[in-house]
């Protein structure tokens, strides 16, 4: 007999899929989520449970009083507050929101993550998006309408960080009511290191033979223009050229793969230094490396990135100072 | 794209408006119900609080003395209302306190939460006014509140730069209104209705008009003055002639030697000896605040609850007899009361032991009406004949029956001065005077209070019965049983046959009503008043009795509440489906420039230039403006607001595009004028 779900008994099996269907803890949903109501909660807001308690007090007046109009005014405005009910449901049932990607940032910074929501078909107001940490995003969307939404998560560690689990609300149009559903993309983002705040410069390029040049070696020459590249970074786009209309190119520096190339080695760094500051530093100087557009290499225990430049480079390096961990470390 | 609002955040400027428009919305109805001076300051604080510089952003931190404010006001205002009314925790100083205290808590709000509670105590005020009226014009003055409820619900929702237009917030809650009326008449027709109130008799159910339990000189005059109506009857069968409308209530043996008060005596009755045929009828009573139930002289049956099924045979008992032939309900009448009744027009009434006794106690003062009436027995052959000098001394000699008669207040026998000096009274005078002289003759009499006559309503079916119909009237133990006698009647017949329109000399305040001329006014009225009566029956009068007949017009008359709650719920959900559903079959906003579109596209088709199906707006426009060069500016606004509001980003300026692609399209000439 061949268990259900592999690995596991029928019965965790069970109420593992019933909690998840609850609570959504795993990230399991793999593409875009149609918001149904079986993802919906609704439970009233602290100010619908006010007005609820208020109809019933009323409800109990009118009884004690046999006030048949008072009876019919709160059973109208209670009429008001369930046709509430179901348009707030009315306004979530149906919203689409799918994973795009994630952004970039350090530990101590904010990280965006970008996803996307349709309206599909009818008018939404006042759609909150939030993620467990930092604060929620309020949209509207016209019906067929499909945006992109920014959500900014704090990130005060390097390291892996997941989204988590997205909740989309909304109380619209009473405030009585708040109904929302969880979705848990598997979508993660490395946070890079603090850059060190005033880092050492750079270490000497290791090819440079000439000391005078390896000394000014942060004044990288414009050696020529070539076709613009998608991928090049922006500072590096021959912005006079683009403004005279002669088209799109990207300034090239001389001997930047070359004199100027560095290697970003673990053993360079003193002794006395702890884990973090070491892969602060090494964030500064290739943020540095970049600016300057020289070529760097990085060997950290672990990892050992051969030499190159450019927008890849730099956040293959990154993400190996980020997701460094010290058990990896070599004697 | 904005950042979520914090759940406390200071009140806007639209949103203290919508507060406003609720709290007046829920105050103005109960100005004629609270104390002046509480309405001037409840009422004045919402309007003060209007004022813009207390909506200046730095009202959110407001100096120590105004965060003092509310607690020193509230105590002021409760104290105020203790010294005015003497007493404070009952319903009516409550409801006075709480319309003071809404404008109090709104001058000093400063956070959406303050907007919540004041949301909250509004509402709840909003069915006050109810203690006081349920007519249909109270019932519509509270619609508006309803309205601007869901209209403040809305804009403390949003934040402040969300607020809408005001005419989409005005649509919203009226949308939502509407979509709950289904759920709230099923509620209202189903919900169970409690027999009894819950928590003790409302003891302060108001003064309303009616009889007393008194009866001095002008007491009567004085209620005659009132057009209200006191109760409506439904016969079965024909009724009964203008003569025989004597509705009997309070029955007065004690005399003061002014004023007439009840007997002390609490003793169950028996019926009438019944000497002609039964009529049946039901009376809808309105409250008065009272004990006592009206019925035909004589009732011959106990009323019973009008929708108590007959077949059953179980009736509760809601009033007795009482040995004066009066029904005394077992509580106070505080709310409209339907019951049916059986009377006899012809009967006798025997006197019960104490009867002689107790009806011929006199007064120390009025000596010469005794006097008089001494006499003139010695000078009579029989009690018969007594009555009839008497009753003709009424109506030879000079007396009027007016609305207005002298005060006698200042006068030490009231009698007296009435019957040999100013000769001018109400039927109260007549009544009272005419007991005692009987009574000085050694007849034992009493007054009998009540209504005379009734007015059939324009449909035919019901008999109105108004305040200004209140009577009275005497009554005497002659051949060994009680008979009435109508002294007003003696004075003037028409009273009794036509009414108080027909029996007041010209230039008397008859309430309007009661004046025999059919104006269009008085038709108007009738038709006014039978209406109030459909909704005095159907709407207030839905109580326990009435939703138990409605249900058994469905065969759910005995449903247990548990049934009763599982067709509520079935009942709501099918309620539901429509209401979700009512959104999908709306036009998407979309559509909207899309049919614009479509609409300049087929005038323009209609003068000769038709779309190539492969151009795009802007090309068809410009096509457009070079052959109507005239119309060039106005078919290129058509066709890049359009593009735009298609195929650019959507964003803020939509509504505005929009609304300039609707005047553009409807400013266009015609197709004819175009192709010529």
């Amino acid at each position: 007999m061949t268990p259900a779900f592999p690995g596991g008994d029928l019965s965790t099996g069970w109420l593992a899929q019933w909690r998840q269907s609850l609570w959504r803890l795993r990230p399991a949903d793999l593409d875009m989520v149609v918001l149904r109501h079986s993802r919906i909660y609704i439970l009233p807001t602290p100010r619908g449970a006010a007005v609820i308690c208020t109809l019933a007090i009323m409800l109990l007046t009118s009884m004690n009083y046999a006030l048949s109009l008072g009876y019919a005014m709160t059973f109208l405005a209670g009429g008001m507050v369930a046709a509430a009910l179901l348009a707030t449901f009315r306004n979530v049932v149906g919203v689409a929101i799918s994973p795009l990607v994630a952004g970039e940032a350090f530990a101590g910074g904010t990280m965006e993550f970008t996803l996307s929501l349709s309206s599909r078909g009818r008018d939404r107001t006042s759609i909150s998006v939030g993620a467990r940490t930092g604060a929620p995003v309020d949209v509207d969307l016209p019906a067929g309408a499909t945006r992109p939404l920014r959500l900014e998560v704090p990130a005060p560690r390097r390291g892996r960080l997941p989204l988590g689990r997205v909740s989309v609300s909304s109380d619209f149009p009473l405030g009585l009511w708040r109904a929302w559903a969880y979705v848990h993309f598997p979508l993660t983002a490395s946070v890079y290191p603090a850059p060190e705040a005033s880092p050492p410069p750079l270490p000497p390029g290791h090819t440079g033979s000439d000391a005078r040049r390896s000394t000014r070696s942060a004044e990288a020459e414009l050696a020529g223009l070539r076709e613009y590249q998608r991928g090049d970074p922006q500072h590096r786009i021959a912005w006079k050229a683009v403004a005279r209309g002669a088209g799109w190119f990207t300034k090239q520096f001389e001997g930047a793969g070359g004199s100027g190339a560095i290697d970003l080695e673990w053993a360079q760094l003193p002794g006395s230094l702890d884990v973090e500051t070491r892969l602060s530093r090494f964030t500064a100087w290739i943020l540095a490396a970049e600016r300057e557009a020289r070529s760097f290499a990085l060997r950290i225990p672990g990892t050992d990135l051969p030499q190159g430049q450019g927008p890849i480079q730099r956040r293959s390096a990154l993400i190996a100072l980020a997701l460094y961990a010290p058990e990896d470390k070599a004697p | 794209m904005k950042a979520k609002k914090l759940p406390d955040s200071p009140l806007s400027r639209a949103q203290s408006g919508w507060l406003a428009a609720l709290l007046l919305c829920a105050q103005v109805p109960l100005w004629s119900d609270v104390l002046p001076w509480i309405a001037i300051a409840g009422t004045g604080l919402v309007i003060v609080r209007l004022v813009p510089a207390l909506n200046a952003p730095g009202y959110a931190r407001p100096p120590l003395w105004r965060r003092w404010m509310l607690p020193v006001l509230a105590v002021a205002a409760a104290v105020g209302i203790r010294a005015h009314l003497g007493y404070f925790l009952a319903r009516d100083p409550c409801v006075q306190f709480l319309f003071v205290l809404v404008g109090i808590k709104f001058v000093e709000a400063r956070s959406t939460r303050d907007g919540t509670l004041l949301i909250c105590l509004a509402i709840f005020l909003a069915i006050t006014q109810f203690f006081y009226a349920q007519s249909i014009f109270a019932a519509i003055t509270a619609v508006p509140s309803l309205f601007a409820l869901g209209g403040a619900l809305a804009a403390l929702r949003a934040s402040n730069a969300a607020q809408g237009p005001i005419a989409a917030q005005l649509v919203a809650p009226g949308r939502l209104m509407l979509q709950g009326i289904p759920l709230a008449a099923l509620l209202f027709l189903l919900f169970p209705r409690l027999a009894g109130p819950l928590w003790g008799s409302p003891a302060d159910a108001g003064a309303r008009t009616g009889l007393s339990e008194r009866m001095s000189p002008g007491a009567i005059s004085e209620l005659s003055r009132s057009d209200a109506v006191a109760f409506r009857v439904d016969f079965n069968g024909p009724p009964p002639d203008s003569r025989n409308r004597y509705w009997r209530g309070p029955v007065f043996s004690r005399f003061s030697g002014r004023e007439w008060s009840a007997s002390y005596r609490i003793q169950p009755g028996r019926f009438a000896r019944r000497e002609g045929p039964v009529i049946d009828y039901t009376v809808t009573l309105e409250p008065h605040g009272k004990l006592w139930l009206f019925a035909l002289e004589h009732p011959a049956s106990l009323p019973r609850p009008a929708s108590e099924d007959d077949i059953t045979g179980v009736s509760s008992d809601i009033a007795f007899l009482t040995y004066d032939q009066q029904l005394i309900a077992r509580s106070t009448v505080n709310q409209t009361v339907r019951y049916t009744q059986r009377s006899v027009l012809q009967g006798s009434v025997m006197p019960v032991p104490g009867d002689a006794t107790d009806n011929l106690q006199l007064s120390r003062n009025n000596a010469h009406t005794i006097a008089f009436a001494r006499e003139l027995r010695a000078r009579s052959d029989s009690d018969r004949a007594f009555i009839d000098t008497v009753l003709r001394r009424f109506h030879d000699e000079p007396y009027v029956y007016t609305l207005t008669p002298p005060l006698l207040e200042a006068e030490p026998d009231p009698v007296d001065a009435f019957l040999f000096d100013t000769r001018r009274g109400f039927c109260e005078h007549y009544a009272g005077s005419f007991v005692l002289l009987l009574r000085a003759a050694g007849i034992p009499a009493r007054v009998v209070t009540g209504y005379q006559g009734g007015e059939m309503a324009l449909d035919g079916k019901y008999m109105i019965v108004r305040q200004s119909d209140a009577h009275a009237w005497a009554e005497a133990i002659v051949d060994g049983k009680w008979q009435r006698f109508d002294p007003t009647g003696a004075v003037a017949p028409s009273r009794v046959e036509r009414g108080l329109g027909a029996a007041l000399p010209l230039g008397e305040p008859v309430p309007y009503l009661a004046r025999l001329e059919m104006t269009w006014l008085k038709s108007l009225r009738l038709h006014w008043d039978s209406i109030n009566y459909q909704w005095q029956r159907g709407i207030v009068g839905f109580n326990i009795d009435r939703q138990r007949d409605f249900l058994r017009e469905f065969g759910l008359d005995s449903a247990r509440p548990v049934q009763l709650v599982a067709i509520i719920a079935a009942m709501a959900f099918a309620w539901v489906i429509p209401v979700l559903a009512l959104s999908r079959v709306r036009r998407t906003r979309a559509d909207a420039e899309v049919a614009l579109w479509a609409r300049a596209c087929r005038r323009l088709a209609r003068a000769g230039l038709a779309r190539r199906p492969d151009e795009g707006p802007l090309d068809y426009v410009e096509r457009a403006a070079l052959r109507w060069p005239q119309w060039a500016d106005l078919f290129l606004l058509i066709g890049t607001s359009y593009a735009q509001l298609r195929y650019g980003a959507p964003d803020a300026r939509r509504a505005t595009l929009l609304s300039k692609l609707c005047a553009s399209v409807d400013a266009m000439p015609r197709a004819r004028s175009l192709a010529s």
